[in-house]
């Protein structure tokens, strides 16, 4: 049985949203698991699909300008002073970008919840 | 390279209808099932998290037993903290059986014995064999033998369980200026920073115990707490536990690089070293390590004793053990050995999976240029205090291997109380994503 990596998530956000130049996405055309698969590694901090338990923040949801541009601010640090400083030095601006799309197209809470 | 999955014969497992079933061994003309299969063995740090995606980013459209002979897992991550009494046990143990429910994944609870590459089945041990298209083996660790060592009277406590009770039981039984001796296996061991975290926890406590650490002091005797070092010197944020070890624990630790310990007096509480003897009130051996026992039955280690792997896919790189994948601390990719670490394996290997099952190359130029991993863990320094370490990594096109990415290697350097919470903050989540 053939089931087909997801290529849907891209297109999914453009129409949920209605407005696609609101919502800066990866480049059509790029494979949406490796954003899925890249992102999945900030999960061990920030939650399942960034959804994170107790005082962490959350990513799910969130802006994609926020997402990205704090992630490049930490890139930034003159000198790295806590764990995500480090982190963010271990991606690309390209990576980042996909990271923060990435969460800024889910839902800001988990289907069932508040 | 892996190319698409050719089609396989699905091989069935006969579940026992009773205790007198017997399991048919089955060959590669067995009936087709609907859904491909892929086994997970062992349900810790790598395995857990293994099922889960697995299940979670096909749709789910794979099959996916999880064995393990523990419906329970606990943690090695934090035990220390049970270690010092800070900590219950129960906190740090997951019910497997939950992941069931959840992600439609089978719980079979038996040993795995051997994986059969070359047929595509794997020996359970009570139930026979099982099948698969692939097989993910995340079984940990095993200990290098040391003659005369006694894991019930010398608890290692680097498996969690049962062991870490053991240890903790001991520790609230010794005199309180007695000597706790412990060893650091040589690298490549699981968890960096574990056994100097442990040493530290241990001083903080014993310390406290005894009145010459803390708010309460006494007259009484120090404890010692002797650290054994088979490497030949700290191999894990070093800055910050060479400034514990002697700013905050000069009177209590004792520090011995390049320690080999050649036997063991269990009877006795002894430790033959190239230094000389070693005895303790209190002795905690955590030997060199190994790749699991059962990819050393199932031939899927190198000489070195770790499972060489593909790290795009996880796939074992051995001759007739295709799709057999290894991940965690039993693989020798040169990543750090880490509950955090295995998880973020976990993701990858079944990403690489799902797109061989689905016809999709794990191969091609996008996913190898975005293919990242990642470690970070706190370790408690004091008895609210902690440092912490992180550092990420990215696959290397032209060696092949997984490296670290420049800049992103830090340690705290320090330790504080925001870092204490934090830790807190950081296991749960980690627990989370790794057992649901």
């Amino acid at each position: 049985m053939a089931f087909t990596a997801s290529r849907r998530r891209m297109v999914g956000c453009a129409v949920s949203f209605g407005i696609v130049l609101c919502c800066p996405v990866a480049t059509l055309g790029e494979d949406a698991t490796i954003d899925r698969l890249l992102a999945s590694q900030c999960a061990q901090c920030h939650g399942t699909d960034g959804y994170a338990v107790g005082d962490i923040d959350e990513l799910a949801g969130e802006r994609f300008k926020d997402l990205n541009e704090d992630m490049r601010d930490m890139q930034r640090e003159d000198r790295p002073e806590n764990i995500m400083d480090h982190q963010a030095l271990g991606y690309t601006e390209e990576q980042i970008r996909r990271i923060a799309a990435y969460y800024a197209a889910l839902p800001e809470h988990r289907s069932g919840e508040e | 390279m892996t190319s698409a999955l050719e089609p396989v014969s699905r091989r069935r497992f006969v579940a026992g209808a009773g205790a007198a079933a017997t399991a048919l061994s089955l060959t590669r003309s067995a009936v087709a099932a609907s859904k491909p299969r892929v086994i997970v063995v062992g349900g810790g740090f790598c395995g857990a998290p293994s099922a889960q995606y697995l299940r979670l980013w096909s749709d789910p459209q794979i099959e996916v037993p999880l064995v393990d002979l523990r419906p329970k897992h606990v943690s090695c991550v934090m035990s220390n903290l049970v270690l010092s009494g800070r900590l219950g046990l129960r906190r740090l143990t997951f019910d497997l059986r939950e992941l069931t429910a959840k992600y439609g994944i089978d719980f079979v609870r038996d040993n795995a014995a051997r994986v059969e590459g070359r047929t595509g089945r794997l020996r359970l041990e009570n139930k026979g064999w099982l099948g698969y298209d692939r097989v993910v083996v995340s079984t940990g660790i095993e200990f290098e033998r040391l003659p005369g060592w006694n894991s019930r009277v010398m608890p290692h406590a680097w498996i969690a369980g049962w062991q870490t009770g053991l240890l903790r039981k001991k520790l609230q039984a010794m005199p309180a200026s007695g000597t706790f001796v412990m060893t650091v296996p040589k690298a490549p061991y699981r968890c960096p920073p574990g056994p100097y975290e442990r040493a530290c926890t241990i001083a903080d406590y014993l310390g406290r115990k005894a009145g010459v650490l803390g708010a309460r002091r006494s007259s009484g005797g120090t404890p010692k707490v002797v650290v054994l070092d088979a490497n030949d010197g700290i191999t894990a944020e070093r800055e910050t536990f060479t400034r514990a070890f002697e700013e905050l624990y000069g009177d209590i630790i004792e520090y011995y690089p390049g320690v080999h310990v050649e036997s063991a007096d269990s009877a006795g509480l002894a430790l033959e070293t190239n230094l000389g003897t070693f005895t303790g009130d209190v002795v905690n051996v955590i030997p060199t390590h190994r790749g699991s026992g059962l990819a050393r039955r199932s031939r899927l280690l190198a000489d070195s004793h770790w499972a060489p792997v593909d790290p795009v896919t996880y796939e074992s790189t051995l001759a007739e053990s295709k799709g057999v994948h290894i991940i965690g601390d039993s693989q020798a990719t040169g990543q750090p050995k880490s509950g955090h670490m295995a998880n973020a394996q976990a993701k990858v290997c079944a990403d690489a999976i799902i797109r061989s099952l689905s016809g999709q190359s794990p191969y091609t130029h996008e996913r190898l240029a975005n293919l990242t991993t990642n470690s970070a863990c706190f370790s408690p320094i004091t008895r609210d205090e902690a440092s912490w370490l992180t550092a990420v990594f990215a696959y290397d096109l032209p060696s092949g291997q997984m490296k670290l990415v420049p800049g992103s290697l830090g340690e705290a350097g320090d330790w504080n109380s925001q870092s204490y919470e934090d830790m807190f903050t950081w296991s749960s989540n980690l627990f989370a994503d790794t057992f649901g």
